[in-house]
C-alpha cells in the first residue's frame, strides 16, 4: 500500500520570532486523493503550504516525496519535484497570453533557442481541452474571469507534470457554477493520479469533494480522518477546540423607524431600480451570488459610484450624490469586502486606523488630542478584544480577524445610524466569525440599522431579521426571517 | 478581562531606540565624526555655520516635497520652478525697491504653478511624474525665453534681500537656517498632530480607504502640490539672495538633490511612509557629505560619485533591515 503514498511529512516544525507556527506536524497524502487541510486562521495551514512551496524553510522534520527524503530550498526546487501551489493571489502576468503564462517557467524552444510559439500554443490547447476549459491559448489573462485564471494556473501545473497540486482557498472568489466546474476539474485530476492538498475554510466543500481531512490548530496536528468516518460537528470541534452550538447568537431586538430608504436606485454599471427600506435596530441581510450587484449597491449608497437615477435618504434627508464625506457626516458607514485594498491603511497604527473617520471628534481647530485618541481607541480595543501588543502596532501585522475588528471599531466609534457590512466574515476563522456576529447583534441592539451583505447562506439566515435577495442588479426576493428558507432564497438568487 | 496593551507611555529607552530614524541618526553622527577627524577645517564654528546655511535651501523645499511624496504624488518641476520664480522677484524688486513685494510675487507664482500641477493631476488624472516632467521642461524653457540666458542682477539695494540668504545672527546662525527650523518644526507638528497631517498619511497610504473614510482625496493631494511648490519658491528666494540675481541656470538638478535626500531620510516613493524628521536628517547627511568632501579637497567629480554611492548604500541597508524585520 505504501506505493500510493505521494507525500509524507514527518514531525515538521517552524518557528517565527515569538510564534511557534508549526509544531511536530505529520501529514500523508496519497496519489489520486483529495486531502483537505482545515483550521482557523493562524492554525499553521499557510505556513505548511509555504514550506511545501519552498517559500519558507522548515526548522525540523522530514519531507518524503515519492519515497525519497527531499529538501526544498526554493520555489524552483518545489516545482521541479512536481509540487505546484495555487495561491489565493494568483501568480499570473495579466498582459501576457494564456499560453505564455502556462509555459512561463520553461518556454518550449526551437533548435536555435528561439521560443517555439507553435508548440506552445498547441500544447496549451491540449491541456485546456483536457480540463474542459473553453478559452483560447491566445487570450490575454486580464480579460479572463477569476475562475478562468485559476484554471490557467492548474493548466500550468499540468504543463509541468505536477504530481501534487496544493490549492489555497480556491473557491473564495468563485460563483457556485464556477465552483462546480472547479470540482469537476479536481475530480479529473484525481483520475490522473495527481494528489491534491485542498486548503479551505468551508466545510461543506470538504465533505463534498475530499477523501480525507486533516485539522490543524495552533500549529499542531489535531486530527486526520477519512471523510466517511467523521462529520461536520467533529471537524468544527477539532478546529476550535470547543463545540460551537450556536454560531450566530442573534438576540431579538425591536424594530424602530425607517432610517435608510433607497428609492429606485440605478447605476450605469449594474443596478436597476433598487428600492429598500431599512429600520433602526434591524439586521438587514442582502444575499446575492457573485456578480449580483451587492457590492455595487453598497458603493452606490455610500457615494463611491455615480448613480444614474433614484435617491437615497437617511432620516428623510437626501444624500448628496457621489460624496463620501457627506455620507459619513450623515451617519453612514461602510465596511468594505476587501479589507486590505479598501479597508485598512496598512502602514498606519491600530489606533490611527480606528480613529480615521472620527478624527474630527478628537481634535479642536485641526489639532489632534492624542491622549484622548489613545484612550478612546484603547476602550474599543478592549471592548472588541482586539489582539494587539500595542496601539502603535502597524495594523498590517494583525491577523485577519483582528483587522476586521479594527474596522468594526472604527465605525462603532463614529456613532452611526446605518452601517453597511460587505462580506464581514470573509477569510476569517470560525472563532473570530462568531465574535463578529456577536458584534453585529450588539450594533443592532444599540439601535443601528445594520446591512449585512453576504454570499454565505448560513450566515445570512443566522444573522438577519429581514432578507433581500439580489440578482443581476435587481431585487428578486424579499423575506422575513421566519418565512425564509434556503431553497426560496436560492431560487430568487438565480432568478 | 483587561488585556495589557501599551498606550502612550513607553519607557524612555524604547522611545529613543524605537524611533525609526534612530539608524539614520547614528549614520549622521558617524559621518560627522569621520569628517571632523579627517579635516581640520570641518569642525569649526565657521564651517558649521556654512553647513547650516547650505542645507536650509534644500531642506525648506524638502519639507513640502516630503509631504507631497507622503500624500502619494511627486513633483520634479521644483528645480525649474526655482529659476522661474526668481524672475518676478528680481524684476519687481528692481522696479519697486521693495523686497516684500517681489517675494510676494515669487510665492504667488510658485503657488500658481502648484495649483496647475495639482489640477492636472487631480482633475485630469494625469500621472504626477508625467505632469511635472512636462512642467520641468516648460518652466525651464520659459526662463530661457524670457532671460535670453542672461542673468538679471539685483540693483534694488534691498538690504533684507541680501541678508535673508547671506546674513547671520551673532555671526553664526544664518537667518535662512532660522527660517528653515521654524518651517521644519511647524510642519513636523502639523504632520504629527493635526487632522490635516493624518489625512496626508491616509491618502498616501491607501487612497481608496481614505475615500471610504469620507476624506476628499483630491483636495488633500491638491493642497500638497501647492504646499510643495510654495515652499520650493521660498527656497528659491533664498537662492536668489545668495546668487544676488535671477539666473537661468538656477536650481538645475535641485529636484534630484531633494529626492535623494528625502528618500535617504526614509520617505517612501510609494506614499504613506516617512517623517519630516527623517527627511531633515537625510538632507543634513547629504549636506555634510558634500561639505566634508569639499573640505578634504576631494575632486568635484569624485564628490558626485561618492555622494551617489552613499545614497544607494544607505537605501540598500534600509531595505535589508526592513526585510530582516
Amino acid at each position: 500500500m505504501e506505493d500510493d503514498v505521494l507525500l509524507k511529512i514527518k514531525g515538521v516544525s517552524k518557528e517565527f520570532p515569538g510564534v511557534k507556527a508549526l509544531y511536530n506536524v505529520d501529514l500523508t497524502i496519497k496519489k489520486g486523493m483529495v486531502h483537505a487541510l482545515v483550521g482557523e486562521n493562524g492554525a499553521g495551514k499557510s505556513t505548511l503550504i509555504k514550506i511545501l512551496a519552498g517559500v519558507y524553510k522548515r526548522d525540523a522534520g522530514e519531507i518524503i516525496f515519492e519515497g525519497h527524503p527531499v529538501i526544498i530550498h526554493s520555489p524552483a526546487d518545489s516545482l521541479s519535484l512536481g509540487i505546484k501551489v495555487v495561491f489565493q493571489e494568483l501568480a499570473l502576468i495579466p498582459h501576457m497570453t494564456v499560453a505564455e503564462n502556462v509555459f512561463l517557467e520553461s518556454f518550449p524552444l526551437k533548435k536555435n533557442k528561439a521560443i517555439d510559439w507553435e508548440t506552445m500554443s498547441k500544447k496549451t490547447a491540449e491541456i485546456l481541452l483536457s480540463i474542459g476549459l473553453s478559452i483560447s491559448p491566445k487570450d490575454m489573462i486580464y480579460k479572463l474571469t477569476v475562475s478562468q485564471q485559476q484554471m490557467v494556473e492548474i493548466a500550468r501545473a499540468l504543463s509541468h507534470e505536477a504530481k501534487l497540486i496544493v490549492m489555497d482557498e480556491p473557491t473564495s472568489a468563485l460563483t457556485p457554477k464556477e465552483i462546480k466546474f472547479l470540482f469537476d476539474v479536481i475530480r479529473k485530476l484525481k483520475t490522473l493520479d495527481i494528489g491534491i492538498l485542498y486548503v479551505t475554510h468551508k466545510l461543506e466543500e470538504v465533505f463534498e469533494l475530499c477523501d480525507k481531512v486533516t485539522v490543524l490548530r495552533d500549529g499542531k496536528l489535531i486530527s486526520s480522518n477519512n471523510i466517511k468516518e467523521t462529520n461536520t460537528d467533529e471537524v468544527v470541534k477539532d478546529m476550535v477546540g470547543r463545540s460551537i452550538k450556536t454560531l450566530f447568537p442573534r438576540t431579538h431586538a425591536g424594530k424602530g423607524k425607517v432610517v435608510l430608504s433607497v428609492e429606485n436606485l440605478s447605476t450605469e454599471k449594474k443596478l436597476k431600480d433598487v428600492t429598500l427600506k431599512v429600520h433602526a435596530g434591524e439586521v438587514f441581510g442582502i444575499f446575492g451570488l457573485l456578480g449580483a450587484g451587492r457590492t455595487e449597491l453598497a458603493k452606490a449608497i455610500f457615494g463611491l459610484d455615480t448613480i444614474t437615477g433614484g435617491k437615497i435618504l437617511i432620516d428623510g434627508q437626501e444624500l448628496k450624490v457621489g460624496s463620501t464625506s457627506h455620507s459619513t457626516k450623515m451617519g453612514l458607514g461602510f465596511l468594505t469586502e476587501d479589507r486590505k485594498e479598501e479597508g485598512l491603511v496598512l502602514q498606519m497604527s491600530v489606533a490611527q486606523n480606528i480613529t480615521l473617520p472620527s478624527i474630527r471628534e478628537f481634535s479642536s481647530f485641526g489639532v489632534i488630542k492624542r491622549k484622548l485618541e489613545a484612550k478612546r481607541s484603547n476602550e474599543f480595543v478592549q471592548k472588541l478584544r482586539i489582539k494587539t501588543p500595542s496601539l502603535r502596532q502597524k495594523v498590517m501585522f494583525l491577523s485577519g480577524g483582528n483587522q476586521q475588528k479594527v474596522l468594526l471599531a472604527r465605525w462603532l466609534m463614529k456613532k452611526l445610524k446605518v452601517i453597511i457590512l460587505d462580506e464581514p466574515t470573509r477569510g476569517i476563522d470560525v472563532g473570530a466569525k462568531a465574535e463578529i456576529h456577536r458584534l453585529i447583534d450588539e450594533l443592532a441592539k444599540a439601535g443601528l440599522a445594520v446591512i449585512v451583505m453576504t454570499s454565505e447562506m448560513p450566515e445570512l439566515l443566522g444573522v438577519s431579521d429581514h432578507i433581500v435577495v439580489m440578482s443581476n442588479g435587481r431585487i428578486t426576493g424579499e423575506f422575513e426571517k421566519s418565512s425564509a428558507t434556503q431553497e426560496s432564497i436560492l431560487a430568487a438568487a438565480i432568478a | 478581562m483587561e488585556q495589557k496593551i501599551e498606550t502612550n507611555r513607553i519607557n524612555i529607552f524604547r522611545r529613543i531606540f524605537g524611533v525609526s530614524e534612530f539608524g539614520l541618526l547614528v549614520s549622521l553622527v558617524v559621518i560627522f565624526a569621520f569628517f571632523s577627524i579627517s579635516s581640520k577645517y570641518f569642525f569649526t564654528v565657521r564651517n558649521i555655520s556654512n553647513i547650516l546655511g547650505q542645507i536650509s535651501l534644500p531642506l525648506i523645499a524638502a519639507v513640502g516635497f516630503s509631504i507631497l511624496l507622503i500624500s502619494g504624488e511627486v513633483d520634479i518641476s521644483i528645480g525649474s520652478l526655482q529659476a522661474v520664480v526668481a524672475l518676478p522677484l528680481l524684476v519687481i524688486m528692481n522696479a519697486s525697491g521693495s523686497f516684500l513685494l517681489g517675494a510676494f510675487a515669487a510665492l504667488l507664482l510658485g503657488a500658481t504653478v502648484g495649483i496647475i500641477n495639482g489640477l492636472l493631476v487631480t482633475k485630469l488624472k494625469i500621472n504626477s511624474l508625467i505632469t511635472t516632467l512636462g512642467m520641468y521642461y516648460t518652466l525651464r524653457g520659459t526662463v530661457y525665453l524670457i532671460t535670453k540666458k542672461v542673468a538679471i542682477a539685483d540693483d534694488s539695494g534691498s538690504e533684507i534681500f541680501f541678508l535673508i540668504g547671506n546674513g547671520k545672527l551673532y555671526h553664526f546662525l544664518p537667518y535662512s537656517s532660522i527660517l528653515m527650523f521654524i518651517i521644519l518644526l511647524l510642519f513636523i507638528y502639523i504632520m504629527k498632530s493635526t487632522t490635516y497631517g493624518r489625512r496626508i498619511y491616509a491618502v498616501g497610504g491607501n487612497a481608496e480607504v481614505a475615500r471610504v473614510m469620507g476624506i476628499n482625496v483630491e483636495k488633500i493631494k491638491f493642497s500638497a502640490f501647492i504646499l510643495c511648490s510654495t515652499l520650493a519658491s521660498l527656497s528659491a528666494i533664498l537662492l536668489a539672495s545668495r546668487l544676488g540675481s535671477a539666473n537661468h541656470l538656477a536650481g538645475q538638478g535641485f529636484e534630484f538633490q531633494v529626492v535623494a535626500a528625502v528618500i535617504l531620510g526614509g520617505v517612501s516613493l510609494s506614499g504613506g511612509i516617512g517623517t519630516l524628521l527623517g527627511a531633515f536628517i537625510g538632507v543634513f547627511i547629504i549636506g555634510i557629505i558634500q561639505n566634508g568632501l569639499g573640505m578634504m579637497n576631494v575632486y568635484t567629480m569624485w564628490q558626485l560619485v561618492i555622494t551617489g554611492s552613499i545614497i544607494i548604500m544607505a537605501v540598500a541597508i534600509d531595505e535589508l533591515k526592513k526585510r530582516h524585520e
